[in-house]
């Protein structure tokens, strides 16, 4: 397998699935994809926050639906685990005692709406940790190294969409996450810290702004970072993402 | 090589790994001692992402960190063959190397280094990345030297196991998942208290890792917590 390759190719898998229902790529794309590259039955994507109420986004079954809602509700789960901890929480077979203890009333509900395996991805860039991304099959399974590689990164793409989304709320360019995971540098995370002082924004916000800026002025995510850590581009806070000041 | 440091070194490198473990200062506390010990100038521990991209978990400064970037976006370079070959790769002299790697060259002169090696860290049968030592001077590597800086390189390998993670996931890219995502969190917060300062990205890292140490936290939780706003950090500017 062409080590480069993955994250082009799962980009590529979601992009055609946004196609197929003739729209712009959306989160739920990534689970469509995710379902067929993967030994799951379903896939389901929540929004979390440590600050705000979290909700289910997309889901591609009624059981993974029904997956997202009983978590959220009952504030436990894989996808919870996942999220608190910010690492996968792999459940190859929720028939273990193990499990059934440490989420006593989810382990039961998911069984008896037909899951078996859970897994539970979180979407994160450092503190910018956006969701969760569920996976689940009708029947025990173990997802292999290759498999699992595959899965973060239908998460980390998920993440990006995601973010994206916002960009588009504010008027940005729209299209398909760029080849942004390639370019990522330091660069990016430090300016992304940076400009949470320069907008006085939360990191996740910071982030969006960022590559708002770096899509209207048509640049790359990483040289428009490389500016801000280099001190040549400041933010001014109440900026709209296109106009942030250069300083020569 | 200072015998004596050698020891010191190993002693101080096994106490941190069944203390109380943070890896990320562990891999910067590693990559300090191989500056201090094998006569580099500077040295950095690269991991593979599942893209098989190389990225820096730690490096003794910042001016290298640039450097590997340089190396890394632009797919050539010792360190890379080091991990796709999985052998040491050792240069007494890169002017002799600019037909091979000629933009990695020209940087590497550029920041002032003439010598560099890599190491392999291997882990069965997998190569997850490698260590790799920088030095100003052209001229033939101590081979007694390159043989403690593989032996630094498995330390920084075994250390990735030792992360316990709340899971207790057994899987290794998992894991390298994780340990990749603490070295993000570790750098939005050197943005965030470098502006809030007005200080350099290496400043910010020291106050960062002060912080941690004084207060027996790990590094990436102290970032998280800084870049969050979730508890007052004293002498941070939070």
């Amino acid at each position: 397998m062409g080590a480069e390759s993955r994250s082009a190719r799962i980009q590529l898998l979601v992009a055609e699935q946004a196609a197929r229902r003739g729209a712009h790529v959306d989160v739920v794309d990534v689970c469509t994809a995710a379902v067929a590259a993967l030994p799951v039955g379903g896939a389901g994507l929540s929004a979390m926050s440590r600050v705000a109420p979290s909700h289910p986004l997309c889901s591609t079954d009624n059981v993974s639906e029904l997956l997202e809602e009983l978590q959220l509700t009952l504030g436990e789960g894989p996808c919870v685990d996942a999220f608190l901890h910010g690492q996968a929480v792999l459940t190859p077979d929720l028939l273990t005692r193990d499990l059934q203890d440490r989420w006593t009333v989810f382990a039961e509900a998911a069984l008896e709406a037909g899951a078996r395996a859970v897994f539970a991805l979180p979407l994160q860039m450092g503190a910018i940790s956006p969701g969760v991304l569920d996976l689940y099959a009708h029947v025990p399974v173990r997802l292999n190294a290759e498999e699992l590689a595959d899965a973060l990164a239908f998460a980390d793409l998920a993440t990006l969409v995601l973010l994206d989304a916002r960009i588009d709320e504010t008027g940005g360019p729209r299209g398909g996450p760029a080849d942004d995971l390639g370019a990522y540098r330091a660069e990016i995370d430090q300016a992304s810290g940076m400009l949470t002082v320069q907008l006085g924004v939360g990191i996740e916000e910071a982030f969006v702004r960022l590559r708002a800026h770096a899509y209207a002025q048509g640049r790359r995510l990483a040289d428009v970072a490389a500016d801000v850590v280099a001190r040549r581009l400041r933010f001014p806070p109440d900026a709209e993402p296109d106009q942030a000041g250069e300083d020569d | 090589m200072d015998q004596q440091l050698l020891a010191k070194t190993f002693v101080e490198l096994a106490d941190n790994l069944v203390a109380d473990f943070d890896l990320m200062d562990f891999l910067r506390l590693l990559t300090d001692r191989c500056v201090g010990m094998l006569d580099a100038s500077a040295a950095g521990v690269l991991l593979a992402d599942r893209d098989g991209k190389l990225r820096v978990m730690a490096a003794s400064d910042e001016q290298v960190r640039v450097l590997e970037l340089f190396q890394l976006q632009n797919d050539q370079g010792p360190c890379l063959t080091c991990f796709r070959t999985g052998a040491p790769v050792i240069i007494p002299d890169l002017t002799r190397e600019v037909d091979r790697w000629p933009r990695f060259v020209t940087a590497a002169h550029r920041s002032g280094f003439g010598a560099v090696q890599a190491l392999p860290m291997r882990l069965r049968e997998e190569t997850v990345g490698a260590l790799n030592l920088f030095r100003a001077a052209p001229g033939p590597f101590d081979p007694a030297a390159t043989l403690v800086a593989q032996a630094l390189a498995d330390v920084a390998t075994i250390s990735l196991l030792q992360q316990r993670t709340a899971q207790r996931s057994t899987v290794l890219n998992e894991q390298l998942q994780t340990a990749l995502n603490s070295r993000v969190l570790i750098e939005q917060a050197k943005g965030k208290l470098a502006e809030r300062q007005g200080v350099d990205m290496e400043q910010a890292f020291s106050a960062l890792r002060r912080y941690a140490r004084a207060h027996n936290r790990r590094l990436a939780d102290v970032a998280r917590a800084f870049i969050d706003g979730s508890e007052p950090l004293a002498g941070l500017g939070s």
